[in-house]
């Protein structure tokens, strides 16, 4: 029963909460350029909206075209529960479920990708090929900020590895994350999330074709996405577990909070890169996280 | 038990052989008759305690027949039974009397013979025997690649296998010869306590490493896998190169190896993993691309095999087993995913008549069967949960990721490993969404696309087998365990575990509850999309109104990224021609991936050694003065040797 009651909770958590996360980076925005801005509940309109809308589906899509966005979210969802949340841990915890967690990410990825080819459209070829292609260094940090968590810890299980602060990395490691979150996300400098230049895109512009549901699923998990990747960064770089539960709860909270304003001000301060130069910001990070994992193998022996 | 399976196997096959050129039906029936056998033999074994061991009073070649049936050897035989059994139905309708009378009761005949001798190879327990099996199975593999011989690639690629395959032996004659001189027999066995028979691995390693294709030996794979008929590459990536990965993990297991072996085999695994992927995805034939990503495969395998090697010298650690035990499930796997994918590529190519991906697309409307089973074999080969790819790279993984925590010295090579896995399994992802994309999705960019028809039953029916195969080792790890544990109890008797690592159950819940989910998500979608009203349309071009095929995103565009990091290995040849003048007429830019390590290295290679042979072939030319001429100089030569010498 408590189990029950536990997964209901973290699932509203997550549903309810990922869409938070746009909002709050356009009000930041809005309010860095002087503007007004929309609502912070702004998403959740939208996704009310186009849940109730028709949907328009090219000649020639074929049910995958639907089918992608649907199992996309679901490897998101479980990629979000396997995350733990501070003092109270993850649903399902096991050794290795690290690397479940990021080959859900790639899953998800995956089936975007293969959604946006269904159209036969240039546009969202050239989305998919950027996406996959730039995958390919963001894994390659992710799964090195993981090792040096790994190496900080002992151990491969997400819940014992986020407990403890990164130690004498953690600013190497957080440097790494984050940047590797704002390509993941396909934000400011990697891509821009305002633009309608379908040339410039990554994200926006394979799902150009979709609309009505399975739009509104693509928004929300990619909302639930940042939100993954922002709880991620915050728990590998405080000591989650060294503080009570409602420190560490408070923590948590200020530090997504922080993040989100984080992402929100450099979309606000700086040009999207050229696209040449994205693969060598992308291999930035990766320095980080490797020189975070040195750091971490020379740090504290264990 | 397993005894009279495989003599009933033998048998089968041997009968298949003789009445396969004369009526397929029988063929058919006494080939899968033979698989069923041979997959029971091996189940046998890899269930049971023991080993079949069977010596006779026979003598061939002057030595007694011995035949063994292990751990490591019943594994691979359940995958040669599986992919022997589904290629042979499959090939009844790909490879039909009707459309190939001339080469169709010859390829039934050499089938037939492939498996068997691959299978003798696989029990045979002495030297001399493993050889001539080994030569024979390459034979049969030489004359099924060249079935459709009438084309001049498909002779060369067939030359090129040869040769290749030829190459190694070579290394297996020194490698087995050595063995017999030192041991003083033939006999093969577990002889770890012979120190001094070490060195012998390295010969090993180049010997199967040829077969199986680990990235600088891998020259005769991809044109041999993109020219045989499909079924046959099937075979080939599912099942005979990984017989060169069984000779590799059989002579670590049976024979002492190095104490570098770990580091070279991780290094070799991990760089084919990632080189063999980065041509994959640079490539726009679907076959050479399916084949490339075998060079990958096998680099995976080698890399939890390496690891196991490295954790034998570090103490026999755990995670060695961890990492064992993954690479052998991906033997499975591989041979499973990759059986499917080529069987879908051979339906692609059958319907088509084109390997190239820039002349398909929007085939799912025509196969919409072939569509689906090649994007389940995507998903699986990309190693995404929750299919058996999946399962496979996260224990290699988790046994990598032990040996950092472990923080011995073979951290040094497991954490390179473990990233250079991470960017493999993304550019898998890449390459493969951009197969699946070109071939299926979209608009049929020529007119033998447009006009596809689907695969019959016949061939259906062995690519939905091998696709559950796929999924059920997928959703239920746990129930292969024992299997692969037993494999490994063999590799290395003090390493036998029998129950399985408690994360693996674990591992295989998640994935049942996300494959429900996933299904029931894509399902629900699909009907309110339904409910809301659906209404299709022109692709949104961004407001162009006549969008055409041709439009589309192309293989080498959506490869250009990712393959322009791997420029300075893909090597690309590039022709361009601009549109020139007021009214430009045509304008023309062709790229092609070469083969680099076979013509810008292998290639000169080769060149300036027949040149140097021709050269030193001027020599001998028939006149007799000249030769009088050589003796009268070599003779003057010795002379001023003794008198600068001083000899007495």
């Amino acid at each position: 029963m408590m189990l029950v009651l536990d997964l209901i909770l973290r699932l509203a958590l997550w549903l309810l909460l990922a869409p938070l996360l746009p909002g709050l980076i356009n009000r930041v925005k809005a309010w860095v350029a002087g503007r007004r801005g929309p609502p912070v509940l702004q998403l959740y309109y939208d996704l009310a909206r186009l849940w109730r809308k028709g949907v328009v589906m090219s000649t020639l899509a074929s049910p995958g075209f639907v089918a992608g966005p649907a199992v996309a979210w679901v490897a998101l969802t479980g990629a979000a529960l396997l995350m733990p949340l501070g003092p109270a841990g993850a649903t399902v915890s096991f050794r290795g479920d690290v690397l479940m967690l990021i080959y859900l990410l790639a899953l998800a990825r995956f089936c975007t990708a293969w959604a946006a080819m269904e159209t036969g459209s240039a546009f969202e070829g050239m989305g998919a090929a950027r996406e996959v292609s730039y995958a390919v260094l963001a894994e390659a940090a992710i799964i090195t900020a993981v090792l040096s968590l790994s190496v900080q810890t002992g151990s491969v299980s997400l819940v014992t590895m986020l407990a403890p602060s990164a130690g004498a990395g953690a600013v190497l490691l957080a440097a790494g994350l984050f940047t590797v979150l704002l390509a993941e996300n396909c934000r400011v400098p990697f891509d821009d999330p305002n633009t309608h230049l379908e040339l410039t895109m990554i994200h926006e512009v394979m799902v150009l074709d979709h609309s009505g549901p399975p739009l509104a699923v693509i928004l929300h998990g990619a909302s639930m996405k940042l939100l993954l990747f922002a709880v991620l960064l915050v728990q590998a770089v405080l000591p989650m577990g060294d503080m009570s539960p409602l420190a560490a709860t408070g923590a948590l909270a200020g530090g997504v909070l922080a993040v989100t304003v984080g992402v929100g001000l450099i979309e606000s301060l700086i040009a999207r890169l050229a696209f040449r130069r994205v693969p060598l910001l992308l291999t930035t990070a990766f320095l980080l996280c490797l020189f975070a994992l040195l750091v971490a193998w020379k740090g504290n022996r264990v | 038990m397993a005894g009279p399976l495989l003599l009933l196997a033998f048998v089968a096959l041997v009968t298949a052989i003789l009445v396969g050129v004369r009526s397929s039906r029988w063929w058919l029936g006494l080939t899968v008759a033979g698989a069923v056998a041979g997959l029971g033999a091996a189940l046998t074994v890899l269930l049971g305690a023991a080993d079949w061991e069977w010596r006779s009073e026979l003598s061939l070649g002057g030595e007694l027949i011995h035949l063994r049936l292990d751990g490591v050897s019943a594994l691979f035989l359940a995958l040669l039974s599986v992919v022997g059994g589904t290629g042979a139905v499959y090939a009844q309708e790909y490879w039909s009397e009707q459309h190939y009378p001339a080469s169709a009761p010859r390829g039934r005949a050499w089938w037939s013979g492939l498996g068997l001798c691959m299978g003798l190879v696989l029990v045979s327990s002495n030297g001399l025997h493993f050889l001539i099996a080994w030569e024979l199975f390459t034979v049969c593999a030489y004359f099924l690649i060249t079935l459709d011989r009438r084309r001049r690639e498909v002779r060369a690629a067939g030359w090129l296998y040869l040769a290749a395959s030829h190459a190694g032996t070579v290394c297996l004659f020194a490698f087995f010869s050595t063995l017999a001189a030192r041991t003083g027999s033939w006999e093969l066995g577990p002889m770890r306590e012979q120190a001094g028979l070490a060195p012998l691995f390295w010969l090993a390693l180049a010997g199967f490493g040829v077969k199986a294709g680990v990235f600088p030996l891998h020259v005769w794979l991809p044109s041999a896998h993109a020219s045989a008929p499909s079924h046959v590459s099937a075979i080939l990536s599912g099942v005979a190169i990984k017989l060169g990965l069984y000779g590799i993990v059989r002579f670590s297991g049976w024979l002492p190896v190095p104490a570098a072996a770990g580091w070279v085999v991780i290094g070799l695994g991990a760089t084919s993993a990632l080189l063999g992927i980065a041509f994959a995805l640079a490539q726009n034939d679907f076959k050479r691309l399916l084949a490339y990503c075998s060079v990958e495969n096998v680099g995976v395998i080698l890399t939890g095999v390496g690891a196991a090697l490295l954790a034998e010298t570090n103490g026999d650690a755990a995670w060695g087993r961890l990492a064992l035990a993954g690479a052998l499930l991906h033997v499975w796997n591989h041979g499973a995913f990759k059986a499917l994918l080529f069987f879908s590529a051979g339906s692609v190519l059958h319907a088509t008549g084109t390997r190239e991906m820039s002349k398909l697309g929007g085939l799912w409307r025509a196969m919409p069967w072939t569509a689906g089973l090649f994007a389940l074999g995507a998903v699986a080969v990309a190693g995404l949960p929750p299919l058996n790819g999946f399962v496979s790279e996260w224990l290699v993984y988790l046994g990598l990721f032990d040996a950092v925590t472990g923080r011995g010295p073979a951290a040094w090579a497991a954490m390179p490993a473990a990233i250079m896995l991470a960017m493999t399994g993304a550019l898998a992802m890449a390459g493969f969404a951009k197969a699946g994309a070109m071939i299926f999705l979209g608009a049929p960019r020529t007119k033998p696309a447009a006009h596809a028809h689907e695969c019959g039953p016949v061939m259906r029916g062995p690519m939905l087998l091998l696709a559950g195969l796929c999924v059920l080792i997928g959703l239920s790890p746990v129930l292969f365990w024992p299997a692969v544990a037993r494999a490994v109890g063999s590799w290395r008797p003090a390493w036998a575990v029998a129950e399985a690592p408690a994360p693996l159950a674990m591992l295989g819940a998640v994935h049942v509850v996300l494959a429900v989910l996933m299904v029931a998500a894509a399902v629900w979608l699909w009907r309110k999309a339904h409910a809301l009203g659906l209404r299709r349309g022109l692709t949104w071009d961004c407001g162009y109104a006549t969008p055409t095929a041709r439009m589309q995103y192309t293989s080498a565009s959506f490869a250009g990224i990712a393959g322009g990091w791997f420029r300075w290995l893909l090597q690309p040849e590039r022709t361009l021609r601009r549109p020139r003048g007021l009214f430009p007429a045509e304008a023309i830019r062709l790229e092609r991936v070469p083969e680099t390590v076979l013509e810008k290295l292998l290639g000169p290679v080769s060149v300036a050694v027949m040149q140097v042979s021709a050269a030193a072939r001027r020599l001998q030319h028939g006149r007799l003065q000249s030769y009088v001429v050589y003796v009268v100089a070599g003779l003057m030569a010795l002379g001023v040797l003794v008198l600068l010498g001083g000899a007495p």
